[in-house]
């Protein structure tokens, strides 16, 4: 039996967000019903490995002997639940922008140049620790085109799905240090600062990641917890 | 340990993320063979936000039993009888209409629940997830439907548009009478 207590308080971001505009236009102004948990939202696909395909957890190299442009990093970390137990076999999907802080994406139409060797998207798979990890490159930051501008400091979107319809989860990392991250307000707007700090990746000492990539680690914790407390 | 805060999808998930039939929850992949125990029927509405502006490049990811109203999963004490070719997943994105659609099969309900589809939504400025559930025509009682106060429950309620074709529309924010109802679990 797996319990999905409620968001602890302050861990949830805190809407609508100054200067953000989507936030007032989409958010419901009604809050949500709280729902009992049934099969539909316990389960969820387990294999979706026909549909969702993982691929190659090289983002920073394409196309062989040809590198994006920029820091090259791994990212790497576990995908555990509130338990800390591992969640084996969970889809990871990672997405950012270019070292210009541009998305290989239609709707990115910003004055800033593009990679060709740089997508910045991928996919992976958990292993049984729920251990994942990417070869990429280090994000730009970018400005968010609205009247009273603010730029988005370096971070890497991620979604994961899996192991439960509930535990779907879409959100954010960011790069310890970086001075743009305490004017973001995308992050500034989960009020407790300690799941703030949850969201920034770990820099690795440069004697344990060698000489070709600078290293991060970042830990996702999923919503739920065994009934009766690990021993 | 406490859950990873959740964040906004952005307005840039990646296009290249879709492949051709993740929007179709009868096959398990695009070149396999959809399943056809159960009743086709297409799933399609338009996500709109504060004015009814269309809401754009939106993701919608579906879930749902399959018609004997069972889950391929451990927790459903009946997975040995569910649909090994159903998949029950899909994900679909907003056009510059935001619309979305998703073929699938006409869900069985279990237990005390009705036939129904759960839907998450994401998009730019929802910092965190939309979660709703549609349901068909006809329903009756429902232990999650009959939490909804009733004048918004019809909002719920899939629309028949001819054969096998059924419209649910979203409107993310508006008059509280027309919003439609959204879930926390």
């Amino acid at each position: 039996m797996i319990l999905y207590p409620p968001w602890p308080a302050g861990v949830e971001p805190a809407v609508p967000i100054v200067s953000y505009p989507n936030t007032w236009t989409h958010t419901p102004s009604l809050a949500p019903i709280r729902r009992p948990l049934t099969l539909t939202e316990a389960t969820g696909p387990l294999d979706l490995s026909r549909k969702l395909p993982c691929g190659e957890p090289n983002l920073a190299m394409p196309h062989p002997g040809r590198m994006a442009q920029g820091q090259l990093i791994h990212v790497a970390g576990r995908v555990l639940d509130e338990d800390a137990r591992p969640v084996a076999g969970a889809i990871v999907e990672l997405w950012q922008a270019n070292a210009a802080g541009r998305y290989f994406h239609p709707i990115d139409q910003r004055d800033a140049p593009l990679d060709p060797n740089f997508i910045g998207n991928g996919r992976v798979r958990t292993d049984a620790d729920g251990a994942y990890g990417f070869f990429t490159i280090r994000p730009g930051a970018y400005p968010v085109p609205v009247e009273d501008v603010w730029w988005r400091p370096p971070h890497v979107h991620f979604g994961v799905i899996g192991p439960a319809s509930l535990t779907r989860l879409v959100t954010q990392m960011y790069f310890p240090g970086d001075p743009l991250n305490a004017y973001d307000r995308i992050l500034q707007s989960v009020p407790d600062p300690a799941a703030r700090d949850r969201l920034l990746a770990e820099a690795l000492p440069p004697d344990q990641v060698g000489s070709g990539w600078l290293g991060y680690r970042f830990d996702i914790v999923l919503r739920g917890r065994r009934a009766t407390p690990p021993a | 340990m406490t859950p990873t805060s959740q964040h906004t999808i952005g307005p840039f998930f990646p296009r290249t993320f879709f492949q051709p039939g993740d929007n179709d929850l009868t096959r398990l992949a695009a070149d396999a063979a959809p399943s056809t125990r159960g009743e086709a029927i297409l799933l399609r509405g338009r996500v709109l936000r504060a004015g009814g502006v269309p809401c754009v490049n939106a993701v919608l990811e579906a879930w749902q039993a399959d018609a004997s109203g069972h889950f391929r999963h451990p927790l459903d004490p009946g997975a040995a009888e569910a649909d090994p070719d159903f998949c029950g997943w899909g994900r679909a994105w907003t056009d510059a209409e935001g619309g979305y659609e998703f073929r699938t099969l006409s869900p069985g309900g279990y237990g005390d629940r009705a036939p129904h589809i759960n839907l998450h939504l994401m998009g730019a400025g929802l910092m965190r997830m939309l979660r709703t559930t549609v349901f068909f025509p006809g329903v009756g009682a429902d232990p999650v439907l009959d939490l909804v106060p009733p004048e918004r429950r019809s909002h719920l309620i899939a629309r028949p548009e001819g054969a096998g074709l059924f419209r649910f529309d979203l409107l993310l924010r508006g008059d509280a009478a027309d919003e439609t109802p959204f879930f926390e679990d």
